[in-house]
């Protein structure tokens, strides 16, 4: 805004702002050159005047307007007063003024209480004889009216609706569609008067009550249907109108279900009639709507394609850029049928307009066949300098794909790649073109060799830190298993003499890559490595040391050099947390003892893992190092979202304690939950795992608090609102040192079956002041408590998803927990007491989802005697989506064969649920949803199970939230 | 014979003297502002009127003066703005429904609000008692006395009791506002 705030103060079209008496007249000066707010304020003061002058009124109101429309602000007082002068304008009968004045109250318009004042005015000129006073009144009205008002002039706004004059038509109609967002009562009784609007020979009246008719059905898919059906077959002659029907058209094609296949489909006959139409938009528009028909048929496409071939070759830019940007589109999913365009097509690529000369090379790139691709390379080639870096990105995506969907041509492709990748461009695009070097390295092998060599090009000049490392740490990795590794050596090699530090520190770790991988190598590399010792960066200096030492064989060895990290992430930062809060830190951490992780299908993106290896391999430099680089790369996969086998990490915590060996297997693990609030001194996170007879209580402790070290931590819980459970064993805590994460847990005796209950808690510890000039813990401790959250059981904790993949949960808190030191809070002591909030235990604590693939199957087989139905209102809601995954969060239950997807719009849904209770209970839900039109829902509940008690409990579930 | 002479004479006249004058018609609802405009300008009363929402603007020549009024709103929501009408105009003329007793309170008390405005210093008052051909409206006197005017100072102040209804005393405001007018 400031920007364009400033234009005002430039002349619109001078070669310098030189006031030379000769130049004046060559120079067109904006009226509003150099105006200022507070001089045209002074000026609004003639409004005041008796004898007004309209003619200099009106251009002290359009400068006003203009100083609004720069973004210039008006405080409040200015606003009122300059609109109370403008009020006083009334008595002029001047209509450009009158306008002017209609305008400027639009614009200016104060808080509601003042504007009202020219309410009576407005109401006079409404009904006046004057057309222009009458439409313009009506506009500025509604605007300004609340509903009691507008109750008032109904009458009078409705008979303007069918007013002969079109004018005035169509701003009434244009300022119901305002309306009808507080006020839809109100304008739902001029129905009538609407469509009667809506057969006007005039086409703005009959565009905008289209659009009118349209709004006050929206909520009403049938009644859109309906609407729909009448207005195409009656005559909309509006080209406008026309279009907007086309748009509603389609819109009820794509909400309507898709009928069994062969069916013609309702309303296509009308589009492919539009397609005739004498109007280019309404074509356009048809034709627009054909090709985004949800699984379009080649068939159905033919005569839209058709349309659009004639628009390429037509004389209006405007019209092959819409033709050749739709075609572009309808190219990525049916490549075969635009290719009857290519011809016309291939006559664009020289069009002046270069946005459609590069929509046209990008869809003939998509169509185009084997044999073309060499000649359309040749004339993009051509212009390539001349479109901006937005259409080269584009381009960039065209030919990778190409390239992937031919690879027999890779060699031409790559060879354009990298000649462009030589030119002038920004990060953007030069990104775009290494990304898609790199996808073709990673999915063409042959086109492995000469990629790098690329690339390797491409860093000897490169401009961009983030590049270079990403294309360093690529060689790294490939360049050892190519034909000939020593070729890419100098080219590292010179990086690090040439280039910043952090791309030399990525070229050692790449160079001792090929040291490591290379045997015959190894003996140049440690020479190359030994030069970097000196280098004047630490981390460059770190990397050589680290590496030279590894190539040397101690440190891990040369394997050390590139580890392969094959660990399940997940169970990894289990087992770490596990290991930092178990007592004995003597001994090094076993990364053995974390199950392998399935080894990736694909990488989800090259730099993602690029930079996990790197960050591994520029850590693991000590015994103790170790463990901080799993807990890097576990950081960075929690990134990355791969938090699969979440439950498995609890498993291995509760196994490794041999306390609850006693307690059987357990049943489910809960996802941790907050006890304290944010930035409090301490953090817990309670974490429910279930046993078939108990319920054992997880507390993940963290302290904040540099000066305290707290020991023989423990949760008191009170089980008062638990009566179900009883408290078996406290297993405390010994010592919870600064940041870092330790464990204590409570066992409870619970009933078999499900039990629900909340429990407050109460953190007890000793506090030892740590003292700040040795950092030792002081001898003398006292004794404190810290409230903490309530901890809630549900049903939903007793039921767990069976069949497919363990229960997937969102990755835990802790992994956050572990790898953030920089969360210090520097607290004064606690006082002794704090409230806190008790911890719950809801029945949906004991639900365990369960997958299944036969849904029907395990239906049938389950006792029809257990079934239990109830009906349940959710009120009003967005979406039924998001109510569905409401009700799934609340039953912790798995959905069956993909009805967790409402259809969009979908007025009513099923879904199919499963689920296990503990001893092994099935229970399966079916789920009803509808819809009202004022987006009430309701609920239909339908469970069974293998027994009673399992149907009961997902009620109990669902009453309970 | 006389009247035409008159008529004359007085259009003669407002080709030599044009005068204008701009006054503010404030009041409570209901007080008959909108009526007396309308008594004003075509002469003629109306029993259904709608309640003012804003004001009114209309211009009126009687007698060589060409008189803008701006009516205005009297429900509680417009009583703020008046001042703002009201500054600059040649007089105010504040209209008081002088049968409804319960309002004439009210009636003083926003008039003290308004005239207490430092902007609107000097400007003459006319206060109108209107519908006195209802039994039991108040007189002049006790007009008077009941909004305080006698402690009104520093501005001219004239009272007068009229009916729009039966256009009692319509004549005496008229010559009371043309007085007013500046030339």
């Amino acid at each position: 805004m400031a920007a364009t705030a400033q234009d005002s103060l430039a002349p619109l079209r001078s070669g310098e702002g030189k006031k030379d008496e000769d130049r004046e007249e060559e120079t067109e000066y904006s009226p509003f050159y150099g105006i200022e707010k507070g001089a045209v304020l002074q000026e609004a003061r003639i409004f005041h005047d008796p004898n007004l002058d309209p003619r200099r009124c009106s251009q002290v109101i359009t400068k006003l307007l203009y100083l609004l429309h720069q973004g210039e602000t008006f405080t409040k007082k200015e606003a009122s007063d300059v609109f109370f002068a403008a009020t006083k304008l009334f008595q002029a009968k001047d209509p450009h003024l009158r306008r002017m004045v209609y305008l400027c109250i639009k614009d200016i318009c104060p808080g509601s209480d003042e504007v009202i004042i020219v309410t009576s005015s407005l109401m006079k000129d409404m009904n006046s004889r004057v057309e222009l006073y009458r439409s313009n009144a009506v506009r500025v009205l509604c605007q300004i009216v609340d509903g009691q008002l507008l109750a008032q002039i109904e009458r009078y706004l409705k008979q303007a609706v069918v007013d002969k004059s079109p004018v005035v038509a169509a701003s009434v109609l244009v300022s119901a569609v305002h309306l009808i967002k507080h006020n839809g009562e109100i304008i739902k009784r001029w129905v009538n008067e609407v469509t009667e609007a809506a057969q006007s020979r005039q086409p703005m009246v009959q565009f905008h009550a289209v659009a009118l008719l349209h709004a006050l059905r929206a909520s009403d898919r049938l009644a859109v249907s309906k609407l729909v059906t009448q207005l195409t077959r009656a005559q909309v002659k509006s080209p406008l109108a026309q279009c907007l029907l086309v748009r509603y058209v389609s819109q009820v094609i794509a909400d309507s279900q898709p009928g069994p296949g062969g069916e013609s489909r309702p309303f296509y006959d009308y589009l492919e009639g539009c397609l005739r139409h004498k109007s280019e938009s309404v074509i356009f528009e048809a034709a627009r709507a054909i090709c985004n028909l949800r699984d379009v048929t080649a068939r159905e496409l033919t005569p839209a394609i058709t349309v659009l071939q004639l628009f390429l070759s037509s004389s209006k830019p405007v019209l092959r850029f819409a033709a050749v940007r739709t075609l572009n589109k309808v190219a990525m999913s049916h490549p075969m049928a635009v290719t009857n365009c290519n011809i016309d097509m291939e006559s664009l690529i020289s069009d002046q307009n270069r946005s459609i000369a590069t929509l046209a090379i990008t869809t003939l790139l998509k169509t185009g066949s084997e044999g073309s691709v060499d000649k359309l390379l040749k004339q993009i080639g051509g212009f390539m300098s001349d479109i901006g870096d937005d259409f080269k990105v584009v381009v960039v995506g065209a030919i990778r794909s190409l390239a992937l969907k031919f690879p027999a041509k890779q060699r031409a492709l790559m060879g354009f790649l990298a000649s462009v990748l030589r030119e002038e461009g920004g990060f953007e695009y030069k990104k775009a073109i290494v990304q898609a070097i790199l996808e073709l390295i990673q999915e063409i092998p042959d086109a492995r060799e000469a990629g790098l060599g690329h690339l390797c090009e491409f860093i000897e000049d490169c401009e961009f830190t983030f590049l270079s490392v990403q294309v360093l740490a690529l060689l790294g990795r490939e360049g050892p298993t190519t034909k000939e590794p020593a070729r890419y050596i100098r080219y590292i090699y010179n990086r690090i003499i040439l280039e910043n530090a952090t791309v030399r520190a990525a070229a050692v770790s790449a160079l001792a890559s090929f040291g490591a991988r290379v045997p015959e190598l190894t003996a140049r590399v440690v020479v190359l490595l030994k030069r970097a010792l000196y280098d004047n960066d630490d981390e460059v200096r770190d990397r050589a040391t680290l590496h030279l030492t590894q190539l040397g064989g101690a440190a891990g060895g040369p394997e050390a050099i590139c580890p392969s990290l094959q660990l399940n992430l997940a169970a990894m930062e289990g087992a770490l947390a596990a290991y930092l809060a178990s007592d004995d830190t003597q001994q090094p951490f076993d990364v053995s003892t974390v199950p392998k992780a399935a080894p990736e299908a694909k990488l989800p993106k090259p730099q993602g893992g690029l930079m996990a290896a790197a960050a591994a391999g520029g850590t693991a430099a000590a015994a103790g190092g170790a463990a901080a680089g799993g807990a890097a790369a576990a950081g960075s996969a929690g990134g990355a979202g791969a938090a699969a086998g979440y439950s498995s990490q609890y498993e291995a915590i509760i196994k490794a304690r041999p306390e609850f060996a006693s307690l059987g297997p357990l049943f489910k693990s809960c996802a941790p939950v907050r006890l304290t609030e944010e930035d409090t001194e301490y953090a817990i996170h309670a974490v429910k795992h279930v046993f078939a007879e108990h319920l054992v209580l997880q507390f993940d402790c963290t302290n904040t608090i540099a000066e305290q070290c707290l020991e023989d931590v423990s949760v008191m819980l009170d089980l008062a609102e638990a009566p179900e459970f009883e408290a078996e064993t406290v297993l405390p805590l010994a010592s919870m040192p600064l940041n870092e994460v330790g464990q204590c847990f409570s066992v409870l005796r619970r009933p078999a079956g499900i039990s629900a209950g909340k429990m407050g808690c109460v953190l007890k510890f000793t506090v030892k002041e740590i003292d700040p000039s040795t950092g030792e813990a002081e001898e003398e401790g006292y004794e404190d408590e810290y409230q903490l959250e309530d901890v809630e059981v549900s049903g939903s904790d007793h039921i767990r998803p069976l069949g497919l993949a363990n229960c997937q949960c969102s990755a835990s808190p802790n992994i956050r927990l572990l790898c953030s030191a920089d969360s210090l809070l520097l607290l004064l002591l606690p006082p002794p007491h704090h409230q806190l909030e008790d911890v719950e235990v809801s029945g949906s604590d004991y639900i365990r989802p369960l997958g299944l693939g036969n849904f029907r199957g395990a239906w049938e087989s389950l006792d029809p005697a257990t079934e239990r139905e109830d009906d349940y209102g959710l009120g009003p809601r967005e979406a039924l989506q998001d109510t569905v995954e409401t009700v799934m969060g609340i039953l912790g239950m798995h959905p069956c064969e993909g009805t967790e997807a409402v259809p969009p719009n979908a007025r009513s849904h099923t879904v199919l649920l499963a689920g296990q209770l503990p001893g092994d209970v099935r229970a399966l839900v079916r789920l009803s949803f509808g819809m009202g039109a004022d987006g009430q829902v309701a609920m239909k509940v339908v469970s069974r199970g293998d027994s009673e008690e399992a149907s009961e409990a997902v009620h109990a579930v669902i009453q309970e939230a | 014979m006389s009247g035409w002479w008159s008529r004359l004479l007085d259009w003669l006249r407002s080709l030599f003297f044009k005068r204008e004058m701009e006054l503010s018609l404030i009041g409570l609802q209901n007080a008959g502002k909108s009526s007396l405009v309308n008594v004003l300008t075509t002469g003629s009363f109306h029993e259904d009127m709608i309640p003012t929402v804003g004001f009114n603007m209309r211009k009126v020549t009687k007698g060589g003066v060409t008189i803008k009024m701006w009516d205005l709103g009297g429900q509680p929501r417009f009583r703020s703005l008046w001042e703002r009408y009201c500054r600059g105009v040649q007089a105010i003329v504040y209209v008081v429904d002088a049968a409804d007793h319960d309002a004439v309170q009210v009636s003083a008390k926003e008039l003290a609000a308004l005239l207490a405005k430092p902007s609107l210093a000097g400007i003459p008052l006319l206060l109108l008692g209107n519908k006195n051909d209802i039994p039991g409206a108040l007189g002049t006197q006790q007009l008077i006395e009941r909004m305080g005017l006698q402690s009104l100072t520093g501005r001219e102040v004239c009272c007068y009791s009229i009916s729009c209804k039966v256009q009692n005393n319509i004549d005496i405001t008229l010559e009371w506002l043309t007085k007013h007018a500046k030339s």
